[in-house]
């Protein structure tokens, strides 16, 4: 279990290095440079190459990946080349926002996902068949369409939520709670479907074990035998396909937050790209590298706790 | 082999039955899903690429007068703020995500693919090295590196899809690796190696066409992903800019103005998430998928069946046997509208006896062992006949009225140990369970007896098996666990299913001298079901033969095993391999030519006849009466005549290997009763 844990962690480290490496290569790849787009349009070879060694862009690349990393673990994930704000602390505010909806809609898909995927499962028959063919159709829709859609309901027409924007939890959490409501839905109508085939299938599978037929020999409640044993068995892989689905939700906050212009991540990353704002970009890539790192080994902890073979492994 | 009847019946039960006449087209063009997938995506393909062709207005033609026009005669979809078409706007825009979708793809599997078949044929270090870095690539946040990507390389769409299936050729290559690997198993790709095929051809030959549904699967889904993709990235604005048309930036637009046009959303969403859904119902239909209707017909029709136990009680001379715990008269199981699986079969357990069915693979013992405990699997139901426990009749009864009688009074032992406990629960809990249940006891109090029962079992260590899991435990301990557990309720009846098969030899010795035991000090009554004669010399009192969904001999287990009154009981003495102490290990074994009739096409008359040494012309026609023998009864018209000349299944004479019985006669489905 800790050789486990300890391999896990090492591809954990791994990936995040990578990260950095991808980008850093990525951002020196390209023929823009740092100095041209902080001087922008206009501005004279000569102040951009003097800009570009201010910067220390024309350091070796190892010294520059060294020192970023060494900046890092301080916390530190320097200054916007656009308007010079500290990119570290404009990230700390956004993180919450994206980690809020997409928490909230994982949660969301959870729920609606495991009741659906069980019933289809236990049902059978014209209940399955309906709700397989609907959550196929829901994981196929666009997001942003869903989103527009669901304003065009729930806030058009219905008058129950506002239709964009972004209430602080500390001034009002009612309203920030309504400001989420829309954006949730619209991420976990495509989660939920998903949550629904992966519960359906694993279901179905537990409900074929043989030792569902042990239970059964043993006169064990229809009840019991479902909820507590085949959903018990069902748990490892919803349980899996909800962390997954927590990060599939926390990339696509990206056009959620643009649609409903809410002040998270993903929008940070679309400014930044927009701009080729390089710190930036390579910020917002490095904490979301780290918050899909850190539920990956959440997520393993978990199943690990779940699955007797790995638990005791 | 003892699991075969399971999954024959299983099968039979389960496979729909195909279509009269094939018409050549693929399988997934046959479902509903497939279908409209197949239809929709190639409309949309040809529409999009032809669209200059045919297009009623060119993309970018203002028609202020009309703007936001609601769907008209001139403009079938309406049209947008400028007054532009949007049906012409719409396909104009379709080929842009439909090539770069195709474009990801190609980068995809053309990375995913070979990087698969290089780890499943160098072995597991190079599998490894590939498997970490793809680990790596797979764990990084993709909709955010491709935005960076966006911010150095420029909005620039076919290279940053060509990235984008850089990215995910990671997700191809884990799914393409398990299938390579399974297919790379199977013998026949080690024959082509060892004929010499190099390892191109190897691959190209062998190994790629095995995996070409999983790829056409994999395909289908990420081209609906790609698309999704492409339009959110136009949504953004990394698209084509204006006045070209883009998906995701018209719904962009479209966002504008719900107030005002919501009609403007619908047509370009519309025709984006149907293409969408298009990929993604196809690739379901590639593999196979449908909605199972699976459970829908679980309810079993009742009324009919207990006018049959009744017609079959009141026909049947035998009187109630009384001192019988459990008596079955003229039980059938059949697959519901489908062949039966057991016919007529009768016999009788006295209370503290083991009575063993024995029988060869898909002879209907499994089926029979299971409709005691109204346990049999979905689509299979008891179609005839009466078992009466304790002077109760079961078939019939409700399925809470069987579940009531579970474990309390019958239990069942299967034949699998290690997969017959729940992997997810600890023994303690499993064995607490039914003990609280069924003993009204609490949960200190469960968890002492269940030790108890451990060691009644011959678990030593029961504290340490308690706190175990079922994976942590070998075969013959589970086994031990299995038999634990059905005596949790104080059953009368053991029923158990093979329980010897899947053990060590030494482990099966053991096991059955623990029921041995259990018999002697319980009063217990078994069935045993088992295909080998050794168990059944061992532990039974009493004896069914059984041959394709008949008991063909039975009586006590002295007098069938000694004297053999039957051909077939006489054919598998003869095949068993145990040999009495003291007598010469025989040269050759003797042998049955032939399997067993599957269900469903068994021949009228004598179902052994085609396998039987002694059979003759009128054992293939329905005989009228079954001939009396001895105590027990044999199913067999020939029976005094071969007790009469003493005859012996013997072992064939080399050179005499194909047995010369009669043709098999023409198999008639349904005529077997």
């Amino acid at each position: 279990m800790l050789a486990y844990i300890a391999r896990r962690l090492a591809l954990a480290v791994g990936t995040v290095l990578a990260a950095i490496v991808i980008t850093f290569l990525l951002v020196h790849a390209g023929n823009t440079t740092p100095g041209a787009v902080r001087l922008g349009p206009g501005a004279t070879a000569d102040r951009i190459a003097a800009e570009n060694e201010a910067l220390g862009w024309n350091r070796p690349l190892f010294t520059q990946f060294t020192d970023y990393v060494g900046q890092l673990l301080q916390g530190n994930l320097g200054t916007s080349l656009i308007d010079g704000r500290d990119i570290a602390a404009d990230l700390t505010d956004r993180l919450p926002v994206t980690a809020s909806i997409a928490l909230f809609a994982t949660l969301l898909s959870g729920v609606v996902g495991i009741l659906l995927g069980v019933a289809a499962a236990v049902r059978g028959g014209r209940t399955a068949q309906g709700i397989t063919t609907g959550s196929g159709v829901a994981l196929s829709l666009p997001s942003f369409w869903v989103g527009i859609l669901l304003v065009y309901l729930l806030s058009l027409q219905l008058g129950w939520l506002p239709a964009t924007g972004y209430t602080e939890f500390s001034t009002d959490p009612v309203g920030w709670a309504t400001s989420l409501a829309i954006p949730v839905l619209t991420l976990a109508v495509g989660g939920a479907a998903i949550v629904t085939r992966t519960a359906a299938a694993g279901m179905r599978e537990a409900l074929a074990q043989e030792h569902v037929r042990t239970l059964r020999a043993m006169g064990t409640p229809q009840w019991r035998i479902r909820y507590v044993h085949a959903l018990r068995y069902a748990s490892v892989p919803v349980v899996s396909v909800l962390g997954i689905q927590f990060i599939v939700l926390f990339g696509g906050s990206v056009i959620i937050e643009n649609l409903f212009a809410l002040p998270g991540l993903g929008q940070a990353s679309q400014v930044a790209a927009v701009s080729s704002d390089f710190p930036a970009l390579i910020g917002v890539v490095v904490v979301a590298t780290v918050v899909v790192v850190i539920t990956n080994l959440l997520l393993d902890l978990l199943v690990a706790a779940l699955d007797p073979k790995v638990r005791t492994a | 082999m003892s699991v075969l009847p399971l999954d024959a019946a299983d099968e039979v039960a389960t496979e729909p039955v195909p279509p009269a006449r094939r018409r050549g087209l693929p399988a997934f063009l046959r479902r509903p899903g497939g279908i409209f997938g197949a239809t929709w995506l190639t409309f949309v393909i040809v529409a999009s690429l032809t669209a200059p062709l045919w297009r009623p207005y060119e993309p970018a033609e203002q028609d202020t007068a009309n703007a936001l026009a609601l769907p008209s005669a001139e403009h079938w979809l309406g049209t947008d703020p400028l007054g532009r078409d949007l049906l012409s706007r719409i396909f104009t825009a379709g080929s842009l995500p439909l090539l770069s979708s195709a474009l990801m793809l190609v980068v995809a599997f053309g990375i995913g693919l070979p990087l698969a078949l290089i780890a499943a044929e160098r072995g597991r270090r190079v599998e490894q090295v590939i498997s970490r870095l793809t680990e790596v690539l797979i764990a990084l946040p993709a909709t955010i590196l491709l935005l960076a990507v966006i911010g150095v390389i420029g909005n620039r769409l076919y290279p940053v899809m060509a990235i984008l299936g850089v990215m995910i050729s990671a997700s191809v290559y884990r799914v393409l690796l398990g299938v390579a690997q399974s297919v790379r198993q199977r013998l026949y790709i080690d024959a082509a190696r060892v004929n010499g095929l190099g390892s191109l051809r190897v691959n190209l030959v062998h190994v790629l066409p095995s995996m070409a549904t999983v790829v056409a699967v994999q395909a289908a889904q990420l081209f609906g992903i790609g698309l999704l993709i492409v339009a959110g990235l136009a949504f953004l604005g990394f698209g084509p800019g204006e006045p070209e048309p883009s998906w995701g930036f018209m719904i962009q637009d479209a966002s504008g103005y719900i107030y005002t046009a919501p009609w403007l959303m619908v047509p370009t969403g519309l025709v984006l998430a149907l293409t969408v859904v298009a990929a993604n119902e196809l690739a379901d239909a590639i593999a196979g998928k449908v909605a199972v209707a699976g459970r829908a017909g679980r309810r079993r029709r009742r009324g009919p069946l207990r006018r049959a136990v009744a017609a079959a009680a009141a026909g049947t001379a035998e009187a109630p046997d009384p001192a019988a715990v459990l008596q079955v008269r003229d039980l059938s199981v059949s697959v519901d509208d489908g062949p039966d699986l057991v016919t007529g079969v009768s016999f009788a357990l006295q209370p503290g006896r083991v009575l063993g069915l024995v029988g060869e693979s898909g002879c209907g013992k499994t089926m029979t062992a299971r409709s005691l405990l109204g346990l049999l699997p979905d689509g299979v139901s008891v179609s005839g006949g009466s078992i009466l426990w304790r002077g109760r009749e079961l078939v019939g009864l409700s399925e809470r009225e069987m579940s009531a009688l579970r474990g309390r009074e019958i239990a069942m032992i299967s034949q699998e140990p290690m997969v017959a406990l729940d992997p997810m629960f600890s023994i303690s809990s499993q064995l607490t369970g039914p003990i609280r249940r069924f003993r009204g006891v609490g949960r200190s109090e469960a968890r002492k007896i269940a030790a108890e029962l451990l060691r009644n079992v011959g678990i030593v260590d029961a504290e340490r098996v308690l706190k175990s899991h079922p994976h942590q435990l070998s075969g013959g301990m589970a086994q031990r666990v299995c038999i634990a557990l059905a005596l949790t309720g104080e059953p009368d009846l053991l029923v158990a299913d093979e329980p010897t098969t899947a053990l060590d030899v030494t482990v099966q010795a053991e096991i059955l001298s623990l029921l041995r035991a259990l018999v002697r000090d319980t009063g217990l009554s078994v069935v045993v079901v088992s295909h080998d004669l050794g168990v059944v010399a061992d532990i039974c009192d009493d004896v069914a033969v059984m041959y394709a969904g008949q008991v063909v001999e039975s009586g006590t287990a002295e007098a069938v095993l000694d004297a053999p009154a039957h051909p077939y009981t006489m054919a598998l003495l003869g095949a068993n391999p145990h040999v009495p102490e003291g007598e010469p290990v025989p040269e050759r074994l003797a042998s049955i030519a032939g399997t067993v009739p599957p269900p469903g096409s068994w021949p009228t008359g004598c179902r052994f006849a085609s396998r039987c040494r002694f059979a003759q012309e009128r054992c293939t026609v329905p005989f009228p009466e079954l001939p009396a023998h001895g105590a027990g009864s044999v199913l067999c018209i020939r029976v005094d005549e071969l007790s009469r000349d003493h005859a012996v299944w013997e072992p064939e004479h080399a050179g005499d290997e194909i047995a010369t019985p009669l043709a098999p006669p023409a198999p008639v489905a349904g005529v077997s009763r």
